[in-house]
């Protein structure tokens, strides 16, 4: 028999029919919906690693034995770097499934997701959504230790000269501050840089650079606001240094 | 009712499929179009026997026919047609090749010409085919893929980017590296002949 009848007379023996049309618009539709998803996860991903960025206090590396990297990493959870690798492989292997992606080099992909993921993840970092999100995920229970919680392990190291808390008290030149574990502390203020942000108002959450000179007592250089470096707003109240 | 000659002569590639999708017959005459160069690169690719590559063939356009919806014509049909065979013949025969064949490829002047241009080879030599045959049989799949596309095929960068699924820029590479393997294995042999003089 002639191959082509052959053929053909095999498909009608073994009623064989085309796959539907709308399979695979669908599974072309789906591959560049999973395109989407890397490029959101990519965005969240962005988004918190610029929150720790935001909350790493570079300007105050130059007090501390640890370098910028050190600190950064020690704030930045490691669940969303994996994420934003993820995100990137992803991104090439469904572009690479569609139907005309693989003409993209995964380079132009990894970059058009970069770009994409750079783009949404500062919108939603501007809009608090990386902070957000943060908390939300430390509450959800799984093993996830937030930016804000080893932020916090970072500043309870008094020590190495990092104490951070709630103001309780506040006389001429100290005051009194209750730190992250509820242990009470004594800290000089005489001569400290005190950034024009901070208020030392009692509820007020601060960070201090300084000494440790006893069980509770701490003397502090530098006070900065819990939040960030705090320097872009003009100073308030006469204590110690107030920056310009 | 299976279609021959000039019925499907008269048809575009976009017309048979619309039609086969309608009447199965129209879809012989894809294979009557496109089953000699198909058949010949299976065996191109695979070193496959004609009888195994008729089978890999027939299997191929059954695959081609389940998918026949999932064609766009944005793309060559030949192109997309190459791509399922290539792949077929990847997932089916490389795992049976063991058992050895004794197909060699059909090497035409042209071929012989292009190629040894390209490579910079000596032309008139009376081993330069042989030559030429060792070092296309040395190369990795993924390079001799591309060389059998690029000179036996005669498919520009854009076709053969389609075929495998891969950048246009990584088919020059592969190329570039390619051609450069089979210089390296032509100027090795060469001196190994120099070396031990013709037997």
């Amino acid at each position: 028999m002639d191959p082509a009848d052959k053929m053909i007379q095999s498909i009608k023996d073994q009623q064989i029919t085309p796959t539907r049309r709308w399979y695979f618009r669908l599974r072309e539709g789906g591959i560049w919906g999973v395109f989407a998803v890397s490029i959101l996860l990519g965005a969240l991903a962005f988004s918190t690693i610029l929150y720790a960025v935001q909350q790493t206090d570079f300007d105050l590396v130059r007090h501390f034995s640890h370098s910028m990297l050190e600190m950064f990493l020690a704030l930045l959870p490691f669940v969303w770097i994996i994420f934003l690798v993820v995100a990137l492989g992803l991104a090439i292997v469904s572009i690479q499934h569609s139907w005309r992606g693989y003409k993209i080099s995964p380079l132009r992909v990894v970059m058009i997701n970069m770009l994409f993921s750079l783009l949404l993840g500062t919108a939603f970092f501007i809009g608090g959504g990386a902070g957000w999100m943060d908390a939300a995920f430390n509450r959800t229970g799984f093993d996830y230790s937030s930016i804000q919680q080893r932020k916090q392990m970072l500043w309870s190291r008094p020590d190495e000269g990092m104490l951070a808390g709630k103001v309780l008290r506040v006389k001429e030149n100290s005051m009194e501050m209750e730190d992250f574990d509820g242990q009470m502390w004594q800290v000089s203020l005489d001569g400290a840089f005190i950034a024009p942000v901070v208020l030392l108002e009692p509820g007020e959450i601060v960070k201090l650079v300084g000494d440790q000179t006893g069980p509770v007592a701490f003397r502090a250089q530098e006070v900065r606001p819990w939040g960030g470096p705090g320097t872009s707003q003009p100073g308030r109240g006469p204590r110690g240094n107030r920056g310009e | 009712m299976i279609l021959r000659g000039a019925k499907c002569a008269e048809l575009t590639d976009v017309e048979i499929i619309r039609r086969a999708l309608v009447e199965v017959d129209y879809f012989s005459c894809l294979y009557e179009r496109y089953g000699p160069r198909l058949r010949l690169y299976i065996q191109r690719i695979s070193q496959a026997s004609d009888e195994e590559a008729e089978d890999l063939l027939q299997d191929a356009f059954i695959k081609i026919w389940k998918n026949l919806n999932a064609y766009q014509p944005d793309l060559k049909l030949s192109s997309w047609l190459y791509r399922i065979v290539h792949n077929h013949v990847i997932s089916e025969w490389r795992q049976k090749r063991t058992h050895g064949s004794t197909y060699t490829l059909e090497w035409d002047d042209r071929i012989i010409n292009v190629l040894a241009e390209d490579l910079e080879e000596d032309a008139g030599t009376n081993d330069r085919l042989l030559r030429l045959q060792e070092a296309l049989l040395a190369l990795p799949d993924k390079y001799r893929e591309v060389i059998t596309l690029k000179y036996f095929e005669q498919m520009n960068y854009e076709d053969i980017s389609d075929v495998l699924k891969i950048p246009e820029g990584t088919v020059a590479t592969r190329l570039n590296r390619a051609r450069q393997m089979m210089a390296k294995f032509c100027n090795q042999s060469k001196t190994k002949i120099t070396a031990y003089g013709p037997r």
